[in-house]
């Protein structure tokens, strides 16, 4: 087979560049010693040291991370029930309508799911009076919200692959339903599960847009304040704060492609 | 219709008395408006091996998965040790299952793959333990005891679900195409080792197959299905000699079909005139029928004779030109051009290295069988 050709070559050149370069040169300046972003004054971990002295941006980042990790459990229970709904349970009438709406949030801009779910929050309170005000809740459970949406197309695509004989097997040998679903459909798809978590723990914590709408007083994630800083101008923290988290994603995603490729294996 | 001595104690169907372990009784099963089974009533006896072999798509599976309870029936009934299955769930069933696909717990060892049923059972975990190393020497997969599924070849993941069906040593154990990723020669071998273990271990089998030879050789019985529906049961040497119609005849091995009408209608023989052959056809046994009636004549081509000289002995000679030879090893097979222009195959072992007489193409023979060679089958 012959490889692709050398215009082929430079476009794919061009648009790695593209895409890596800003990324490339935030890392690069977050080791910068000069207080202006756009000139090098030799390497330093300093502005990370002044990071971790941030009582604001420590305080954001937990709030962060426990939004996240909640969240991402949440989607994944229920990513897990929608798709065996979709997957295993026999045709229904809104089968079709209730896929769609899974995976609506994939597609939704952003703005619009922030708002909805803000508009929601509002009713809500003023209807039964919970969620009371907004806050780390109502941003988990918007998260949560998308979350799931990601979970769901990750889990159906391995429940797809699976043999269904398999659980069969295990039935005839004498396992009842639930034991069946533990002891075999769990641990088969656990890599499923393992990389949807993780995708919606990245998303979580990369989310401005939404978590903005469905925020109240005192629930800051650290996107809200990066944001919020970068507008008082960039300062060098804000490039170490950015790498870190370039770090933690980019890892969630080359584990979660792992475990995809290991349950392929497997499975 | 049986044509052996009945001898009761191996052949329990032609015993009055006997009891069917299994009885399957005009089930029927509907996936929407298509029917995959129709109709199918079956008895089986306690230590038999019954194979199911049809065609693919013709419901095999499906009927053994209703036995295993994966599957309701539409109607009908299914009675295994005498206990009515409706309602009964998979898990309760007395059975187990070898799955087409094997259904290997992909996720566990070999070892723990044939446990799992045992554990179920609540059995001391000790006994587990030697039960499955049992299971394990039996199926000769010591040295594979802690790999996994992906690591093992096709044959020896047959082998695992084999081992991980029996160690439970169910009453009935289901077999769906056993042997089907298997090639020819490790095939054959597994085929006497099941049927070994089968002995063995008292087990009933029902297998399902589309290869007749597979059934043939395994099979205390054989039920042909085509369509969703039984069309003849009997024991291999029944289903080969005395097809019940045109579709078990051609299924089962090759065969030469003539058709034609009754013109003599005795107790004890039918003369059937055929356009096919110049000359009437001579069948030593009596049918149902009536002079008039069409039907149509099967004839193994190994029963069939063929010779350069006229064959005075024989009850029913054509002449024909060699068409085709086909060398097989063990025989020839010549395809014979009738007057009529039917042509017919004729199969004839080779004896000696040369073989006696050097038949090859456009030779004039004469083909000729005897009056016991030929059956009437319905079409
Ligand atoms: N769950 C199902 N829904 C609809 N049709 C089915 C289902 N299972 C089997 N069938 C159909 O029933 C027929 C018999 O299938 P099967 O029993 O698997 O055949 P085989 O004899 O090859 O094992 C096939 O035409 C198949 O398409
Ligand atoms: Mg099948």
């Amino acid at each position: 087979m012959r490889g692709p050709s050398t215009f082929l070559k430079v476009m794919g050149l061009v648009g790695f560049i593209f895409l890596y370069a800003p990324i490339i040169s935030l890392v690069v300046y977050s080791f910068n010693e000069s207080k202006l972003v756009t000139v090098w004054g030799g390497f330093s971990t300093k502005w990370y040291v002044e990071l971790f002295r941030d009582p604001q941006i420590l305080e954001a980042a937990w709030v962060s991370l426990k939004i996240a990790f909640i969240s991402a459990t949440l989607a994944i229970i229920i990513g897990t029930v929608a798709s065996f709904v979709l997957i295993r349970f026999k045709k229904f009438r809104s089968k079709a309508l209730l896929s769609m709406m899974i995976t609506a949030p994939l597609v939704m801009p952003e703005v619009i799911i922030g708002l909805s779910l803000l508009l929601l929050f509002v009713a809500m309170e003023n209807l039964i009076g919970w969620p009371s005000g907004r806050g780390m809740l109502t941003i988990i459970i918007a998260h949560a919200t998308f979350g799931s949406a990601y979970a769901a197309v990750v889990i159906q695509s391995r429940l797809v692959d699976m043999d269904l004989s398999i659980e069969e097997a295990a039935l005839d040998l004498g396992a009842k339903p639930l034991r069946v679903f533990f002891d075999i459909t769990l641990p088969i798809i656990a890599p499923a599960l393992m990389s949807g978590w993780l995708l919606s723990f990245t998303l979580s914590l990369d989310d401005l847009v939404i978590a903005s709408f469905v925020s109240g007083p005192g629930a800051s994630t650290l996107p809200m304040v990066i944001f919020s800083k970068v507008r008082l101008g960039v300062s060098p923290d804000v490039n170490a704060l950015a790498t870190i988290i370039i770090g933690i994603v980019s890892l969630g995603i080359i584990v979660a492609a792992l475990q995809m490729n290991r349950g392929k294996k497997n499975g | 219709m049986s044509h052996e001595n009945a001898t009761p104690d191996t052949q329990p169907w032609n015993d009055p008395k006997a009891v069917p372990f299994l009885q399957v009784k005009n089930v029927t099963k509907k996936f929407g408006t298509f029917t995959a089974v129709s109709d199918v009533s079956l008895d089986v006896y306690k230590g038999e091996i019954f194979c199911l072999l049809g065609g693919s798509g013709c419901g095999k599976s499906t009927l053994l998965r209703m036995l295993s309870g994966f599957e309701d029936v539409t109607s009908g009934q299914i009675i295994i040790d005498g206990q009515d299955q409706a309602g009964v769930a998979p898990y309760a069933r007395q059975t187990n299952m070898m799955f087409q696909s094997y259904a290997l717990f992909p996720h566990m060892t070999v070892e723990k793959n044939i446990a799992y049923g045992l554990k179920r059972d609540g059995l001391p975990r000790d006994e587990v333990a030697v039960r499955v190393s049992e299971m394990i020497s039996l199926v000769q997969l010591d040295k594979f005891a802690n790999r996994k599924p992906h690591q093992l070849s096709g044959g020896q993941q047959q082998r695992v679900a084999l081992a991980r069906s029996l160690v439970k040593k169910p009453k009935l154990l289901m077999l769906d195409e056993p042997l089907g990723a298997l090639d020819k020669k490790l095939r054959e071998e597994t085929q006497f080792e099941l049927m070994e273990i089968q002995e063995n271990l008292g087990v009933t089998f029902v297998v399902v197959t589309h290869d007749q030879e597979e059934a043939m050789t395994l099979s205390s019985r054989i039920g042909v299905m085509t369509d969703g529906q039984i069309v003849q049961t009997g024991t291999p040497h029944e289903i080969y000699e005395y097809p019940a119609n045109r579709f078990v005849a051609d299924f089962i091995g090759s065969v030469n079909i003539f058709e034609g009408r009754i013109v003599e209608d005795e107790v004890d023989y039918v003369v059937v005139q055929s356009r096919e052959t110049n000359t009437d056809i001579f069948v030593a046994h009596g049918v149902s029928g009536t002079v008039g009636q069409k039907v149509a004549i099967a004839v193994r081509p190994e029963k069939m004779t063929i010779s350069k000289d006229p064959l005075p002995d024989m009850r029913n000679v054509i002449k024909g030109t060699i068409a085709e030879v086909a060398y097989m090893g063990n025989r020839s097979v010549y395809q014979v051009q009738l007057e009529s222009g039917k042509r017919v195959r004729v199969a004839h072992p080779n004896r000696t290295r040369r073989g006696a007489h050097t038949l090859t193409w456009e030779d004039e023979v004469y083909v000729g069988w005897a009056g016991q060679a030929g059956v009437v089958v319905s079409q």
